[in-house]
């Protein structure tokens, strides 16, 4: 690239030099009229040469006295010599003179021929001057210097071979040995002059730059003109203008036209057009901008305000409180765990946004971190989140309580564990007190029935029929005595120990009559054992196979009807028995749903049938349906009659009570939640008014419930004690409670295995 | 047969918008919804049926009233944001074409909305508005005290600061001042301005930087709102106060630091300017008396001269500072004679509000002087302060006429000649004595708070909710309490003494004859008895007395347990309606959350106590 680089150079050179050549009869020419400024605009030329080596001069007042021999002092000692010989042989070029050139040349290491300087001494002009070139064998310095003789041509082509090109003589000029990358890195690394060598295409070698070529980089890397005696600011030649240069004749002889002294019209149209419409307001000056920037304020609130009323302030944020001093009391700092609690705390659930903190002196206090956050929540706040108002009640809660009469007033009722019957093997079922009060039946899950004394708990009899025990219910008939149990699929009546013998015959004589009654068409068997066997059923009624355990048996108030609800889902749940006529039916033939349980009216000949969802009140007389009770239980698991006959309560496994007014409506009167588990089983006191209900949380509920015989009052509920004592096993606490007739005491039998007597 | 009705024509579906489709409405970018939400201050609402409100769908959405959206539709912001939106193509076209006399030309045309009407609208009256500045009080504070970023320019936070300093003016010239709380958040101020209770939180002077989780928009947005609310009303304050606003800077001032000192109260009428001179002596005359008689009472180390001197200089000084109202009487024509906030307020003050007036303090270095300046300034305090906090102190530190110093360093030793003179005549407090003085509203013992003391704590002049743990009335329970846990260890001690001493059956004799003595109750006669009793076994009355005591106490903790236990009591709420059951147990519930608060505190107080005790005792 340098070379080519050269070469450009070299041919501007010799343009520039054909120029001059040319310029000089130019100015020659010139020169004939004027004489004396010419002559100083040239020193003053070469003044400015000289000036460019460091001196600077005032650049138009030079003496027109001062000759070249002046500048000459200023200039090199080289230069100095160059002119001494260019003024001793200005005349004729002759060849000691190219050949001084050339040993100077050859010394420089010039590539191209020194040019030189010279004062014409016909124009007296400055040129340039070559060397003249003599023809003859040495002429050519350059000759051994130059190895590579394949010509001017486009080295690319060369580029795969092995040699360079061809020499004059037709041999192949080959490439120079070129070292590997470690040789070529040596030697830029030896040789302190590689920085500035460069790779010469032509002779496939680095080449050293010359002080030349790198003053031409220099200068292109300035961005400025490459030849260093080039001059961009010339002084200009003044050709035309000038004392003595004017025109003397004009170039023209046209008139002036008028346009160059009178105003113009159509400018001063348009320029009216524009101040009539600044004056009439078309054209408005554009406003200040930084005064429109300013925020005025002014009275704002002055004129009335209007009668909308104000939006509802935001709620203000609370104010801090003690613990949120710097120096709080000590006992509001928090202990180390409550930190931990407080860090382990999502942010959004944390009660305080902060933990208070200890400082001793105020300087000692840092910046809070959570400030902005806590601002720009704030923020959020008003604008992203709905509020409402809400009325804040500043009552006493205890006020919110339901005004009810004392439970110590509406004594007497259970509220104490007088004793406790256990049975060892199994949970206890169900049990069953006698009508005279006196005695008490427990069934459990392995097949035993335990006969006790209410009193004292004392067992006076135990049955073992083998398979479990669903239920058992005592005949309310007060002439004769025994009762029922209801294990899988049979039914078993039996007779107590130690009652009178008139009884005894009365009851043997109903269960086991000498002369039978007419058997009936049905499916069910009633299987009498002689009255003599004593420890096993005196009657057994078998029920269709496959109805399993019976699991509710009720007793008409007469003691002739009996009956009783099996676990199956089929048809046949529901049995009828009448014991007089020894006959069994089944009441309904269809009926929707699984029966839970079923019950007799205390007064009237109606039938209660609760199934999973509802309770229906069929009339057994008529045989229709009178009504559905729709208590809104998933499931009822059971129910109970009150003594007159109007209201009836529901419990279910959901846990919820429903006290039904039949004379009300279908919907319960209350429906009250309070069981944390399943309710079991409800019983109304025959003659005290008083309920209880029964769960699987263990807990027995005791209530005070008052029916007016008034349709207007309603019924009065008031609850009076929890009983708690039995233990909750494998999810199932209290199954089964019963009242004592006549007195106000309640037995409970639990899943514990306890049957619990809880007196007043 | 009346029209069919048409499923959601009408209730809850017509009344509430969801946001998404608010915004269609509007036609806006959701950036935009939300800044006229801000600047209109309207919020979503919580239909009462989420699925009625939104046709059926339950999908999370929030819900704004129709009528309020409707209203947003008239807004004129909201014209002025989508002329701002053409703008900002237009002119982003123009920067893409290189067009820049044409994007300068846009630049200067640009539409800016003005919140003016909005701040009209949203406080119709001037009370709504001081009632409402709480927030922005906060905001502004906050942000005069943030660094300058990209995002928040040091043009906003100067405007921030100017308005700060322009509300502390006022709250000191008015002496509005109530009470002030050094929390571990900032600094709390209330205010009392026209019977409203303003209250703000300035963080401690620390630069902080704006957390990358907080949308800067929405807090400029609210900022815009609050300068302008701001800025109407002041203006509203100082002319009430018969102030021009916005006061005068002194930028020369300021540049030295000066910080609200750089501002200058200049009453509206400057004929007014002429008076306080003249009234000096008229303000003073009383005080001056009732002050003296205090200081004299107070202290008598500090020579009585000087304090002459000072009480002077301290007055003149207030007086300057208020533009006391009495010189309008002398040109009756102008209207700011007739009874407004300036001259009631020059009506006699509570004594609370200027109980630093006989005062001159300094402020050591340490101390923050935003802070203490405002306090003392606003309760007619003169302080000073060394140049290292900033230019504008009214007197230097070897000033005779200072009376206290707040300083909170602790104690140094190797005091110079000088500076034990000093010592001896000033006194030095630290910060919280101040604020305590405030919230006491009266000067309270600086022994506490000297330098160097562990001081006591500081409670917040807010006060807790109602039956809440308080700290100073908890002490008697507390102190009752430890009483008897020391009597039970002595009683223990004793015991065991009288034990060696008596033998068991001794023992036994007194206790069933205690107990019989509490068993029959408040009976004086049977105590009576017992007494006499026990006397006669040989029991001496001190025993007897104690046994009795401690059996009163177990009998007390028994009724306790069985007016409180069995949930007897909560039986009855099986028969309330499922609403009430619910309400009166969250009521429940949060009664006893606070009772076991209460307890907590409580009880880490005896213990905190107690220990105390014993290392009283043990040392």
């Amino acid at each position: 690239m340098a070379v080519t680089g050269l070469g450009k150079v070299r041919n501007k050179r010799k343009q520039e030099e054909v120029e001059e050549v040319e310029k000089g009869p130019f100015a020659g020419v010139v020169d004939l009229e004027m004489h004396s400024e010419d002559e100083a605009e040239d020193e003053d030329r070469e003044g400015d040469d000289a000036s460019d080596d460091g001196d600077v001069d005032e650049f138009p007042e030079i003496d027109a006295a001062s000759d070249s021999d002046e500048e000459s002092d200023e200039e090199e000692e080289e230069e100095e010599e160059e002119e001494e010989e260019e003024e001793d042989d200005a005349d004729d070029l002759d060849e000691e003179d190219t050949l001084d050139e050339n040993s100077d040349a050859d010394s420089d290491l010039h590539i191209f021929p020194k040019s030189k300087k010279v004062v014409s001494n016909i124009t007296g002009q400055t040129k340039v001057v070559y060397p003249e070139i003599e023809p003859d064998y040495d002429s050519d310095s350059s000759t051994e210097d130059d190895p590579n003789r394949v010509g001017n041509i486009p080295m690319h082509w060369y580029d795969d071979l092995p040699h360079l090109g061809y020499n004059i003589n037709g041999k192949r000029v080959l490439r120079p040995a070129k070292g590997d990358e470690l040789d070529r890195f040596l030697q830029t690394v030896e040789d302190p002059n590689s920085w500035t060598t460069a790779f010469d295409k032509n002779t496939q070698m680095d080449k050293p730059l010359s002080a030349e070529e790198l003053d031409i980089i220099r200068r292109l890397q300035a961005g400025e003109n490459p030849d260093a005696e080039y001059d961009p600011y010339e002084p200009t030649i003044e050709w035309f203008t000038g004392k003595g240069k004017e025109e003397v004749m004009p170039l023209s002889s046209a008139p002036e036209p008028k346009r160059r002294w009178l105003p113009s019209k159509w400018e001063k149209q348009k320029i009216m057009k524009i101040v009539r419409a600044i004056r009439q307001g078309r054209i408005v000056g554009s406003k200040p901008s930084a005064a429109d920037k300013k925020q005025q304020f002014y009275a704002i609130w002055n004129e009335p305000p209007s009668n909308q009323p104000p939006p509802l302030p935001a709620p203000k944020p609370k104010l801090p409180t003690n613990s949120e001093s710097y120096n709080p009391p000590e006992e509001y700092l928090p202990t180390e765990e409550e930190r931990k609690q407080w860090e382990n705390t999502d942010p959004e659930d944390r009660e305080r946004d902060y933990l208070p903190h200890n400082y001793s002196a105020l300087r000692l206090v840092p910046a809070y971190d959570q400030f902005i956050k806590q601002r720009f929540n704030r923020q959020l706040d008003l604008y992203l989140a709905p509020r409402i108002q809400r009325v804040k009640l500043n009552v006493d809660p205890n006020s919110l309580l339901p005004k009810l009469p004392s439970p110590n007033s509406l004594r007497p009722f259970p509220n104490y564990k007088s004793l406790q019957f256990m049975h060892t093997k199994a949970r206890v079922r169900c049990l069953s007190i006698s009508p005279d009060g006196a005695w008490v039946a427990s069934g459990d899950e392995s097949g035993v029935i335990s006969l006790w004394e209410v009193n004292v708990g004392r067992e006076v009899k135990r049955w073992n029929l083998g398979s479990k025990v669903g239920a058992i219910e005592w005949c309310p008939r007060l002439d004769a005595c025994f009762l029922v149990a209801g294990t899988e699929e049979r039914l078993h009546f039996f007779i107590p120990p130690n009652i009178s013998p008139a009884m005894l015959t009365t009851t043997q004589s109903i269960l086991a009559p000498a002369t039978l009654p007419p058997t009936t068409q049905s499916s069910i068997k009633w299987i009498s054992t002689s009255g003599a066997a004593e420890d096993g059923p005196i009657l057994t009624i078998e029920l269709p196979s496959a109805s399993g355990l019976s699991r509710q048996l009720t007793w008409h108030r007469k003691g002739d009807y009996l009956a009783s609800v099996s676990s199956s889902e089929t048809q046949g749940s529901v049995w009828m028995h009448q014991i007089s006529r020894r006959h069994s039916q089944a009441p309904f033939k269809k009926i929707k749903g699984a029966v839970q349980m079923v019950l007799f009216h205390p007064t009237k000949p109606h039938f209660f049938v609760a199934t999973q969802r509802y309770v229906r009140l069929y009339n057994l007389a008529e045989q229709k349906l009178l009504k559905t009770l729709m208590p809104g239980i998933k499931w009822i698991s059971s129910m109970d009659v009150h003594p007159s006959g109007d209201h009836i309560i529901v419990g279910g496994y959901d846990r919820k009570l429903c006290w039904f007014d039949l004379e009300l409506s279908e919907k319960p009167y209350k429906v009250l939640r309070y069981h944390s588990r399943a309710i079991r089983s409800l019983h109304f006191h025959p003659t005290y008014p008083l309920f209880a209900s029964s769960s699987d949380d263990g807990s027995i509920q005791i209530f005070h419930a008052r029916v007016y015989s008034d349709l207007m009052t309603d019924p009065l509920i008031v609850p009076l004690k929890i009983l708690r004592g039995h233990d909750v096993q494998e999810g199932l606490g209290v199954l089964q409670i019963k009242w004592v007739n006549k007195q106000p005491w309640l037995v409970s039998a639990g899943a514990d295995g306890s049957v619990s007597m809880w007196c007043s | 047969m009346g029209r069919l009705k048409q499923k959601g024509k009408a209730g809850a579906a017509k009344t509430y918008i969801t946001r998404s489709s608010a915004v269609k409405k509007l036609q806006c970018s959701l950036a935009d919804f939300r800044r006229l939400c801000i600047l209109k201050g309207i919020f979503p609402r919580e239909p009462r049926h989420k699925k009625r409100a939104n046709k059926g769908s339950t999908a999370p959405t929030s819900f704004y009233y129709a009528k309020d959206i409707a209203y947003l539709a008239h807004e004129p912001v909201l014209n002025k944001l989508r002329e701002h939106k053409a703008f900002a193509k237009k002119i982003s076209r123009a920067l893409g074409r290189g067009e820049w006399s044409t994007a300068k030309n846009l630049e200067d045309n640009k539409p800016v909305y003005r919140l003016d009407h909005i701040i009209k609208e949203r406080y119709p009256s001037f009370i709504d508005a001081v009632r409402d500045i709480d927030d922005a009080l906060c905001m502004i504070h906050l942000f005069a005290s943030l660094p300058s970023n990209p995002r928040v320019s040091p043009a906003l936070i100067e405007n921030c600061v100017r308005l700060t300093a322009e509300w502390q003016l006022y709250v000191m010239h008015t002496r509005s001042l109530r009470n002030v709380f050094l929390s571990i958040k900032g600094v709390y101020y209330q205010a009392e301005i026209m019977d409203q209770n303003v209250t703000w939180l300035v963080p401690y002077q620390f630069p902080q930087n704006i957390p990358s989780d907080v949308d800067v928009r929405v807090m400029l947005t609210f900022l815009e709102l609050y300068q302008t609310l701001l800025g109407f009303v002041f203006f509203k304050l100082y002319t009430d106060a018969g102030l021009v606003y916005p006061p005068p800077l002194d930028s020369g001032r300021d540049e030295s630091g000066a910080g609200v000192g750089a501002f200058n109260l200049r009453p509206v009428n400057p004929a007014a300017t002429g008076g306080p001179t003249s009234d000096t002596p008229k303000v003073s005359s009383k005080e001056v008396r009732q002050t003296i008689k205090s200081i004299t009472a107070e202290s008598s180390s500090v020579p009585p001269n000087d304090v002459d001197i000072d009480r002077t200089d301290s007055f003149h000084d207030a007086a300057e500072e208020e533009f006391v109202p009495q010189a309008s009487k002398s040109d009756l024509d102008v209207p700011s004679s007739l009874p407004t906030l300036l001259s009631l307020s020059s009506l006699p003050k509570l004594s609370s509000t200027n109980i630093f007036a006989p005062y001159t303090f300094w402020l050591s270095r340490e101390s923050s002087r935003s802070i203490f300046e405002f306090l003392i300034r606003s309760f007619g305090g003169r302080i000073g302060w060394p140049v290292s906090s900033g230019g504008g102190s009214p007197f230097t530190e070897d000033d005779e006429a200072i009376t206290h110093v707040i300083i909170d360093r602790p104690t140094a030793k190797g005091d110079t000649a000088q500076e034990q003179e000093r010592r001896r005549r000033r006194k030095y407090v630290q910060p919280q004595w101040v604020v305590d003085c405030i919230n006491a509203g009266k000067i309270l013992l600086e022994d506490l708070y000297a330098q160097g003391k562990t001081l006591p704590p500081h409670l917040s002049p807010f006060g807790e909710r109602d039956g809440a743990y308080d700290p100073t009335i908890g002490l008697a329970n507390v102190e009752n309490s430890l009483i008897e846990v020391d009597d039970a260890e002595l009683s223990e001690d004793s015991q065991e003494v009288e034990d060696v001493e008596m033998g068991s059956e001794l023992e036994g004799d007194v206790k069933s004859m205690a107990a019989l003595a509490v068993a029959t109750a408040d009976d004086p006669e049977a105590l009576r008895a017992a007494e006499l009793a026990a006397e006669a076994a040989g029991v001496d009355f001190g025993t007897f007395e104690k046994e009795v005591q401690k059996k009163q106490k177990q009998q007390k903790h028994k009724g306790d347990a069985v007016v409180n236990g069995g949930g007897e009591e909560d039986m009855n709420k099986i028969l309330m309606s499922k609403r009430k059951r619910q309400l009166y147990e969250r009521m429940k519930y949060g009664e006893k959350k606070r009772a076991a608060e209460h307890a907590k505190l409580e009880e880490k107080r005896t213990k905190i106590e107690k220990d105390r005790r014993r290392k009283a005792r043990a040392s």
